[in-house]
């Protein structure tokens, strides 16, 4: 059977502007911007091949999958080289909006709208394939922390794809198909699902509000700065982690009937923050620095000693991570109680030095832990990002 | 997109003349599954582009990894749709594309020398009449059923 298929698109699409140029007029200028804002999602791209692999320094999707595998007892490091050259060939081929190789259902890859998925590996891993040696350094099983209420079914993992984008469609076709072609090595251990803001509904950079309806991830380093490459990119050690980053993953359950019940000053004292637009409680807008020293005329200091930000604050040097927290709703009891939290992500270069001191201080103490528990935890050191022709974390098993 | 290689620059460098391309092969993979496997069979799909002036007849393939290639079709047999070699090969019209596809046609390998796991990466030899052959060196081995395939081969002796 032969066909004339397809590969006429985008000739086609510039034969249409081009025509539309010769008409001119507002009238096509009309046309032109109501096909921009209904291809506006659709269109936008995410780059996948680089130093660093895609969907961590970039502004938060609309939709996220966090699909955690375990390796079968047969898969070895050959067969994880397969297993990451069909993920690398299908993440690139998603990322610009086309279907994967043999996709059953081509017809779903309608735009890239943003795909992005990137593969991260836990200690288990490391264990089952006698890679320890490898191992980046600062990377190992979280410690156990007091406020911990951690439930098997949403913690751990060999093999973590991280999958988002701006449309629910493009989200469950493309992890579909991450997941067929993982199949040949893995089980599934987990898939979490959650989301943020629909574009458009928030300027890009701004940060986005948490079903507690704070704003969440104000002191995150800003994407593109040295200062964001410190804190997040790893720059040492084994060639595979190199460009790559080390990954604290929390779902974080909200207890929203208590939360609730408190007014907006104690809501504000809990966080240290004004709800209305961010600005911590000595300032006036988000960008403001907290002044931990303040103190009312009382005596009191005006961040209490409980606040959030105040334990959440580097107690040293190089103390800081990225967060990049997707909301979760998981349903509404009989009763009414939402199930709902966040699946809360920390991207840092080491999680000894970064991210584990910054969760003893709020294990200690922070008011916030009344109503915030974390149900879910894992660790996943993220590889470096795929150069031109080559395969995902290939340094790691080849 | 990923870009296949087309491995055409020394067979026409000795032709001594200079088509840019005169077929294009993309978006090609093999399936990877519980058939094959050693002695068993599997398929390569893909997307062949016909860039000349001419018909051209797609007839066949060479690959280290099966003992036989043949370019078949699915036809009504008996009723049922099946798998067969298209006599004479597949003719692709100047400027035309042809889809290998599940379910429809495609580039049979049969008697494979061994197992053709997920992931893997397998090179594969399109042959025609009108054009040069291409060699595609990175076709990746998909794990897929579907398609709605039975194979009908007289050599493997599976029709009913």
């Amino acid at each position: 059977m032969v066909t004339r298929r397809g590969f006429l698109g985008s000739g086609a699409a510039a034969a249409a502007s081009g025509l539309v140029g010769v008409a001119g007029g507002s009238a096509a200028a009309t046309v032109i911007t109501n096909q921009n804002q209904e291809t506006f999602a659709a269109k936008r791209e995410l780059s996948f091949r680089g130093n660093h692999q895609m969907g961590i320094e970039a502004d938060l999707q609309a939709v996220t999958n966090f699909v955690s595998l375990d390796i079968k007892p047969e898969t070895d490091r050959a067969s994880m080289l397969r297993f990451m050259s069909l993920i690398t060939d299908d993440i690139e081929r998603l990322a610009s909006g086309q279907p994967v190789l043999a996709d059953p259902a081509p017809e779903l890859a309608i735009g890239a709208a943003r795909f992005s998925a990137y593969v991260g590996f836990g200690p288990s891993l490391f264990r089952k394939l006698g890679l320890e040696s490898l191992q980046p350094e600062g990377f190992a099983e979280l410690p156990k922390f007091k406020v911990d209420r951690l439930q098997p079914e949403f913690s751990g993992g060999d093999v973590l794809i991280h999958i988002a984008a701006d449309d629910p469609i493009v989200l469950a076709h493309g992890t579909r198909g991450l997941v067929r072609d993982s199949m040949p090595f893995a089980t599934v251990r987990f898939v979490q699902s959650g989301f943020a803001h629909t574009p458009g509904m928030v300027p890009a950079g701004i940060t986005h509000r948490n079903l507690m309806g704070q704003v969440d991830g104000t002191a995150n380093p800003k994407l593109g700065t040295e200062d964001f490459n410190q804190v997040v990119w790893i720059d040492s050690g084994p060639s595979w982690i190199q460009g790559g980053t080390l990954l604290a993953f929390r779902r974080i359950a909200m207890q929203l009937d208590t939360w609730d019940q408190l007014g907006t000053t104690s809501k504000e004292e809990v966080i240290g923050r004004k709800l209305s637009n961010g600005a911590p409680l000595t300032g006036e807008k988000e960008s403001d620095t907290p002044d931990l020293a303040a103190r009312h005329p009382n005596g009191l200091t005006v961040i209490p000693d409980f606040a959030h930000i105040r334990r959440a604050a580097p107690g040293a040097e190089g103390e800081r991570i990225f967060r990049r927290p997707f909301s979760y709703d998981a349903g509404i009891s009989k009763s009414g109680s939402v199930d709902v939290g966040l699946l809360w992500t920390a991207y840092n270069r080491n999680l000894e030095t970064q991210f584990i001191p910054i969760q003893r201080r709020l294990d200690e103490l922070d008011l916030l832990n009344s109503w915030t528990v974390p149900i879910g935890s894992a660790e996943f050191a993220i590889a470096g990002g795929p150069g031109p022709g080559e395969v995902i974390a290939e340094g790691l098993f080849s | 997109m990923k870009k296949i290689a087309v491995l055409l620059a020394s067979v026409l460098l000795l032709a001594g003349c200079a088509p840019a391309q005169q077929v294009e092969i993309s978006d090609a993979w093999i399936k990877s599954g519980e058939m094959s496997v050693q002695g068993g069979m599997t398929a390569v799909y893909g997307t062949i582009t016909n860039k000349t002036n001419n018909d051209i007849v797609f007839t066949g393939g060479q690959t280290a990894i099966a003992g036989l290639v043949e370019v078949h079709e699915m036809a009504m047999i008996d009723g049922q749709m099946k798998m067969q070699q298209i006599e004479g090969g597949l003719t692709i019209p100047a400027g035309q594309t042809a889809v290998l596809e599940p379910g429809g046609n495609h580039l049979m390998l049969m008697q494979l020398t061994g197992d053709v796991l997920a992931g893997d990466s397998v090179s594969v030899e399109f042959i025609f009449e009108g054009a040069d052959s291409v060699t595609l060196d990175d076709v990746i081995a998909k794990p897929a059923e579907g398609g709605d395939e039975e194979y009908h081969s007289e050599e493997m002796e599976m029709s009913n």
